[in-house]
């Protein structure tokens, strides 16, 4: 079965022994500061807690650093370290203490500064909203036919040129057209997702059609969050203006167009967070994590 | 034909000349006058020329009738709102680029004509000049989703970034439209310009900090804020009397729908700094909160540390109650050890964020888990200052609960076939369409 929710590659960094094996569903806790795609947390020094958070992300990343600065000290007194060491590990991975949770990238290609632990995380988890997927049932189908023989199908050829069909459970909306090509919308998880499609596969294979199931794939997915304090969209749109539209006349939400990941969040000054785009969970996990520092930078009081 | 060798049929005399006074050819007799011989009047074959003009070579050299026209259009909009010549150019350069791109060339003339205030609009925006979006869809007369939809299209094409433009900017400009002053209206409704421009500059910053204008359209906002500011400057009957609809009818501006929403909302966050005032005894209220804006204003930032820091006040000791009730429970319970555990857990997690609470306006993680009893923690009605839309939120109905799914599962087939219609139930629809469609075809 093919899992569509894998983590996206580090690019330039093999993952060292020892190191956290990411499980399926857990998201990524490694904000990469350094990287120009990323989006870097902005210093707001109006209020007190910005200028403790930033002392203390100092602190952490000299912490974190101290590691790396001993590694060229280290590689000449201590050479039986690396052959102690198995499998394909390159000159790179950082000392046996400092792979714990997270993996310090420590190595010429990868300059961006090492990942903040687990623990600076939110503890907030974007919930999933709407899952769309797109499957082949690899048959010519006569839509004037299904609509006719099925209870929950609705076909006006003049309006659309397909059936849109709806199952009770999980409470999801397919469209099936005549190709034989299939969308289903609605479900809130990607297990619910495959599951529907397999419902409306089977209603059309009970109605007199050879329908298969290929290539099952996850088209978009929609998750939402709160962070349960107000945002300065004005500012947020000032300090990032090249990834940020902010037109209040238009819409009341500021559209953040992240670049990595590839995500779209829209985010409203209640606090309340929608992301859109992602391909996997692991996805809208990560540009949450990426926006929270951001928008926490932006928690000004009045 | 040459003149030479022809005679006039009328005199005979061999004094011929081509005459090239009229666009006709013709040879002339000079000393009787009469016409010898004439050319054809116009070359042009009948029925349009056999190229057509957008194959000649005149396209090159003659730009597009509607180009010049929307040029011309993007100056008359910069004239009207008089802005720099700069801001011209820049529009000019902007609408010239937009227009050649395939999303315009074939659209219809409205639409170019949107494209061309879109134009000084963006062009206004990244030379600083403060103006709206409503502005420029009251100038083109055109609904401002529609407007909105062509300027973003616009931006992407050209791949262009527009500065944001804040409220208190455009402010300013805004109330330069109001018509109210003593050449206009009698003299205890007028008001000076300028001073009534700094008080509503002033009125919206206060909104701005009290999260009254993000994510909110500006143009009601600033109504608001003329229209208290104007009041305020001169209390008196008549002015209070006044309210919105005759004031936009006075000073000749169209009314805003939301902008009462925003007078009531703008009228709270006074009251709650007009409580502060030292010299008030009497409670505050929306009615006369009026006559103290002045004052309020002139002392905001004062009135908002005091106001802040009788909220906190105010909520530690809502902090020191629920704590005092906990450990009455405590006491009251003692045999349960896993009950009087948690409590203690969440007194304890009750206790800590109350002194974090100082000068900072953020709920703590303990009175999250204090009020885990309560639907929806709404964490708006525990701020002094919170956006509206936190504060009368909207009732969401209850998500349900996502379920273990496999996505392998199997699937009944009394499930598949409860979506599957009956044999005579295929009749019976059939028949009514059948019937629907006869007296379709009946009725046309």
């Amino acid at each position: 079965m093919d899992q569509n929710n894998s983590l996206p590659p580090f690019q330039g960094l093999p993952s060292p022994q020892g190191a956290m094996t990411p499980g399926i569903t857990m998201f990524s806790p490694m904000i990469s500061y350094g990287s120009g795609l990323t989006p870097q947390p902005v210093q707001n020094t109006n209020s007190l807690s910005i200028l403790e958070e930033q002392q203390r992300q100092q602190q952490q990343q000299q912490q974190a650093q101290q590691p790396s600065a001993g590694l060229p000290g280290t590689s000449g007194q201590t050479p039986q370290l690396y052959h102690s060491q198995t499998g394909p590990v390159s000159t790179t991975t950082g000392l046996p203490g400092s792979t714990g949770l997270y993996s310090t990238s420590i190595g010429p290609m990868t300059p961006h500064t090492p990942a903040t632990p687990a623990s600076e995380s939110s503890g907030i988890v974007p919930t999933l909203q709407n899952i769309v997927s797109t499957v082949n049932l690899g048959c010519k189908l006569d839509l004037k036919t299904i609509a006719l023989r099925a209870r929950n199908a609705e076909y006006n050829p003049k309006r659309f040129a397909a059936v849109i069909m709806r199952i009770r459970e999980p409470r999801t909306t397919a469209l099936i057209f005549s190709s034989g090509k299939m969308v289903c919308t609605g479900a809130k998880s990607e297990d619910e997702s495959r599951l529907a499609a397999r419902k409306y596969a089977r209603v059309v294979q009970k109605l007199g059609f050879p329908a298969k199931f290929l290539d099952f794939k996850i088209q978009n997915m929609v998750g939402s969050c709160d962070v349960k304090f107000p945002i300065r969209l004005e500012g947020l749109v000032l300090t990032h203006q090249q990834f940020s539209s902010y037109e209040p006349e238009l819409f009341p939400g500021l559209i953040y167009r992240m670049i990595k990941p590839r995500i779209v969040l829209l985010i409203f000054v209640s606090g309340k967070v929608v992301l859109t785009g992602a391909k996997v969970r692991a996805e809208i996990y990560e540009a949450f994590e990426n926006i929270y520092p951001i928008l926490k930078g932006f928690r000004k009081t009045t | 034909m040459s003149a030479a060798g022809l005679r006039c049929p009328g005199c005979g005399s061999s004094n011929i000349v081509d005459d090239d006074l009229y666009c006709q050819a013709q040879l002339v007799c000079v000393d009787c006058g009469s016409v010898v011989s004439e050319g054809t009047l116009a070359d042009d074959p009948v029925g349009g020329t056999d190229v057509s003009y957008s194959r000649t070579t005149e396209v090159t050299r003659k730009p597009c009738l509607n180009l010049i026209k929307g040029l011309e259009r993007v100056k008359e909009i910069c004239r009207i709102l008089r802005v720099s010549s700069e801001i011209e150019d820049l529009a000019l350069t902007h609408f010239r680029q937009a227009y050649e791109h395939e999303s315009f060339i074939n659209v219809t003339l409205q639409r170019k004509e949107l494209l061309a205030g879109c134009c000084v609009f963006v062009s206004c925006r990244q030379r600083d000049w403060p103006i709206t979006l409503g502005t420029i869809s009251c100038l083109l007369n055109a609904d401002q989703t529609l407007v909105g939809g062509v300027y973003q299209n616009m931006m992407k094409i050209l791949n262009i970034q527009a500065p944001f433009i804040n409220v208190t900017d455009v402010i300013e400009a805004h109330v330069q439209e109001y018509k109210i002053s003593t050449q206009h209206v009698p003299e205890e409704l007028a008001e000076d310009s300028k001073v009534l421009s700094k008080r509503a500059v002033a009125l919206v910053e206060l909104a701005g900090d009290s999260w009254i204008v993000t994510g909110r359209k500006p143009l009601p906002i600033m109504m608001a804020a003329t229209y208290l500011a104007w009041q305020s400057l001169n209390p008196n009957k008549h002015r209070l009397k006044l309210s919105l609809d005759k004031f936009c009818q006075l000073a000749k501006v169209q009314k805003r729908k939301p902008a009462t929403t925003r007078i009531t909302e703008l009228k709270e966050v006074l009251c709650k700094l007009g409580r502060e005032l030292p010299w008030v005894r009497e409670p505050v209220t929306q009615n006369d909160v009026v006559r103290l804006v002045g004052d309020i204003l002139e002392h905001r930032h004062t009135l908002l540390t005091r106001a802040l820091r009788t909220h906190e006040r105010a909520m530690e000791a809502d902090c020191t109650q629920t704590f005092a009730l906990n450990s009455l429970t405590e006491e009251v319970a003692p045999s349960q050890i896993s009950e009087s555990r948690d409590q203690t857990a969440n007194a304890s997690s009750v206790v800590q964020p109350c002194p974090n609470t100082r000068g900072e306006n953020q709920e703590g993680d303990g009175d999250e888990n204090h009020q885990s009893e309560d639907p929806e923690p709404n964490w708006g009605k525990r701020v002094l200052f919170a956006p509206p839309c936190v504060l009368h939120a909207k009732m969401r109905r209850v998500e349900r609960p996502v379920q273990n799914v496999t996505g392998d599962e199997e699937i009944s087939d009394s499930e598949i076939d409860s979506y599957i219609r009956s044999p005579q139930e295929v009749r019976d629809f059939a028949q009514m369409q059948k019937m629907a469609s006869c007296s379709d075809i009946g009725k046309s």
